[in-house]
């Protein structure tokens, strides 16, 4: 994991509820944006758009307050985030799902366990080609053949 | 009384059956062996495990997941003993006491005597559900749309007033679950909302989808970031059978830890995560000797373990018989069942009275499991704690892609939770905790559904849920508790009951 001298300053100068309530205000103004034509009210009774429409008001609403605690001196600062680990995770989520109905679980596993794995500074090559591949074995006679789920193995290769 | 007999008759005779025994320790093993990873909560536990139900019939489902949240709570208790990281917020009291008396060589009984807690627990909140379910349906029969709205807003709200952390912060995110609920073609006049156009999800937003990218993907990418300490236990864990004065001490913790557990845990509202705090605190104002609470007394084990579990138990009731839940965990279960095709509610208990008790009966299977599987099998757990993060979560990744993709067999939704990890990672970023908004996904449909039935009934009049006195209670019970939590005495004292 992460060692002190690699993350010397984790802190923004930037208001934590303040980013917080601007990101909920910019959440409910484009959800109610999102749904201008839905009608609050259908001949006299609830329309659609009356419980997403008051939501996302509601949302904004909550959103100015969170900001207004935000703009407090005492207000906590945000953390910096790291591209690292959402790239890589869910990243080979993504690569998962495009490449799980073509090549099958035998390759999208294995690439989702190596992909996912490069979002640990630390992780070891050796190691993690190893694991995948016990990984993959074991998911495969889990789900494929112990629970029966229909999820293709490799059917480019040896089919369904 | 007879009534109560027979239905159990009835439920053992369903739950003991070979298969469903099988599933029932099956699912308290799984859930015990991802639940003592350090870092994998409850909640996260179940939404990876979900789709190894998915070709189970329903009972057999609801008694695997029922055993795999009895496992995942068994199994953060033993983390929060041996390695002092609290899984959830209900076993940070736990930890405090318990990785204490595992640093003092006791871990074993700090081990021992919450599993005994934790059975004895069970065994008498079984007892509570099954005497409760009956009268509390009926009860149930007759709310009107009107009290049904009212409930789940107070059920809402107590959810918010409860949860840690920031008011306003709890109520948007729940808000923001209700609003994601409303996502797709409204079933009343065939509208697309919020779809931009996107026919894809035209039937709404998976449940699993939001569980899975929210719990487990943005879990990961939270714990990546902290550096991990873990202060695993280096001592023997030694006997696991608590001695008789150890026992004469535990006992009467264990028996009130038990009746405030249980009592919170029926309240809606996530009542059930006061339990253990509830319990540490009457311990500690009855002791002798309060000094030593925080030193590794074994009444600040005891009770609240068994606290917790009578809470996580019995906050089975609003949800079965009332099908609103609770929490984020009882959330998952609702969603487990519409997976199934069940409709959580009063009518469940009338129309599958089988499936209704055989998941009652299998619970007391299933905590008299974990104490029988559990004890012998600590030595592995222990060893599970040494897995390294490095290795441990590109398994969880790859066990949440395949459960996702199996839901509908679709890779849509797979890309879909990558959606719904980035925007978790985001919230936690900002400090927004998602379990809310869980809860707040799960009420939205219903929630809407009884505000139409109610507004459709008075004819578009809002004084009706004024005019019916439950749900006007409801309502001013609701309004009361938000007011009470932003008192400024009472906003410290919540600070300092979660500040663990």
């Amino acid at each position: 994991m992460q060692t002190v001298s690699t993350t010397p300053n984790t802190e923004t100068r930037l208001s934590r509820d303040l980013v917080a309530g601007l990101f909920l205000i910019a959440f409910g103004v484009g959800a109610y944006l999102g749904m201008l034509d839905l009608p609050t009210r259908d001949q006299g009774n609830v329309g659609p758009g009356l419980v997403p429409k008051a939501s996302a008001i509601l949302i904004g609403m909550l959103g100015v307050v969170i900001l207004l605690a935000g703009l407090l001196p005492s207000a906590e600062r945000l953390q910096r985030g790291t591209w690292r680990g959402p790239v890589f995770v869910l990243g080979s989520v993504v690569v998962f799902a495009m490449s799980v109905r073509t090549l099958g679980l035998a390759f999208a596993g294995p690439l989702a366990v190596i992909i996912s794995s490069m979002a640990d500074k630390d992780s070891r090559a050796v190691e993690v080609l190893v694991f995948a591949a016990l990984m993959s074995i074991g998911c495969i006679a889990l789900f494929k053949y112990a629970l029966r789920l229909p999820i293709p193995l490799a059917p480019m290769f040896i089919g369904y | 009384m007879f009534e109560l007999i027979d239905n159990l008759a009835l439920g053992f005779s369903v739950a003991a059956s070979l298969k469903n025994l099988g599933l029932c320790f099956l699912g308290c093993m799984i859930g015990t062996l991802i639940g003592v990873l350090p870092g994998v909560g409850p909640v996260a536990t179940i939404s990876m495990l979900l789709p190894l139900t998915f070709t189970v019939d329903p009972i057999g489902a609801l008694i695997m997941l029922a055993g795999i949240y009895y496992g995942a709570q068994y199994g953060g208790s033993t983390t929060a003993i041996l390695v002092n990281i609290p899984g959830e917020a209900t076993s940070v009291v736990t930890a405090l006491d318990g990785h204490q008396m595992a640093k003092q060589g006791r871990a074993g009984i700090a081990l021992g005597v919450a599993a005994i807690g934790s059975f004895i627990a069970g065994t008498f909140s079984t007892l509570v559900i099954a005497a409760l379910a009956v009268p509390l349906t009926r009860f149930a029969l007759l709310f009107r749309p009107a009290d049904y709205f009212a409930l789940m807003v107070l059920g809402l709200m107590l959810a918010v007033v409860l949860a840690r952390g920031s008011l306003p912060k709890a109520l948007a995110m729940i808000l923001i679950g209700v609003l994601l609920s409303t996502v797709g073609r409204d079933l009343v006049t065939g509208d697309e909302r919020l779809t931009f156009g996107w026919s894809e999800i035209d039937d709404g937003l998976d449940f699993a989808v939001i569980a899975m990218g929210m719990f487990g993907f943005a879990e990961i990418l939270r714990n990546l970031e902290t550096p991990e300490a873990r202060d695993v236990v280096r001592n023997k864990i030694g006997r696991l059978l608590p001695n008789w004065a150890d026992m004469r001490q535990s006992a009467m913790p264990i028996v009130r830890g038990t009746g405030i557990g249980a009592f919170l845990g029926l309240l809606p509202g996530n009542g059930a995560v006061l339990g253990p705090f509830a319990s540490y605190t009457v311990e500690k104002k009855m002791a002798d000797d309060p000094s030593r609470f925080g030193q590794g007394a074994i009444e600040g084990v005891a009770g609240p373990e068994a606290a917790n579990n009578a809470g996580a138990q019995t906050s089975f009731i609003p949800m079965l018989t009332l099908g609103v839940p609770p929490n984020a965990v009882m959330a998952l279960m609702i969603g487990a069942m519409t997976i199934h095709n069940l409709v959580p509610g009063p009518e469940i208990i009338v129309k599958q009275p089988k499936l209704f008790w055989g998941m009652i009966a299998s619970m007391w299977i299933g905590n008299l499991m974990l104490l029988i599987i559990n004890l012998p099998l600590i030595g592995m757990w222990v060893k599970l704690l040494k897995v390294p993060y490095r290795l441990l979560f590109p398994s969880i990744v790859l066990f949440c892609c395949i459960g996702i993709y199996s839901v509908n067999n679709n890779p849509l939704d797979v890309y879909l939770t990558a959606v719904f990890g980035l925007f978790g990672y985001i919230l936690i970023k900002l400090d927004l905790e998602p379990a809310p908004m869980l809860l707040g996904f799960v009420l939205g449909r219903l929630l809407e559904e009884k505000l139409r039935q109610a507004l459709a009934i008075s004819q578009g009049s809002y004084w009706t849920f004024l005019e019916h006195k439950l749900a006007a209670g409801m309502l001013a019970v609701a309004l009361l508790a938000l007011i009470v939590a932003l008192l400024p005495m009472m906003r410290r004292s919540r600070e300092k009951a979660f500040a663990g």
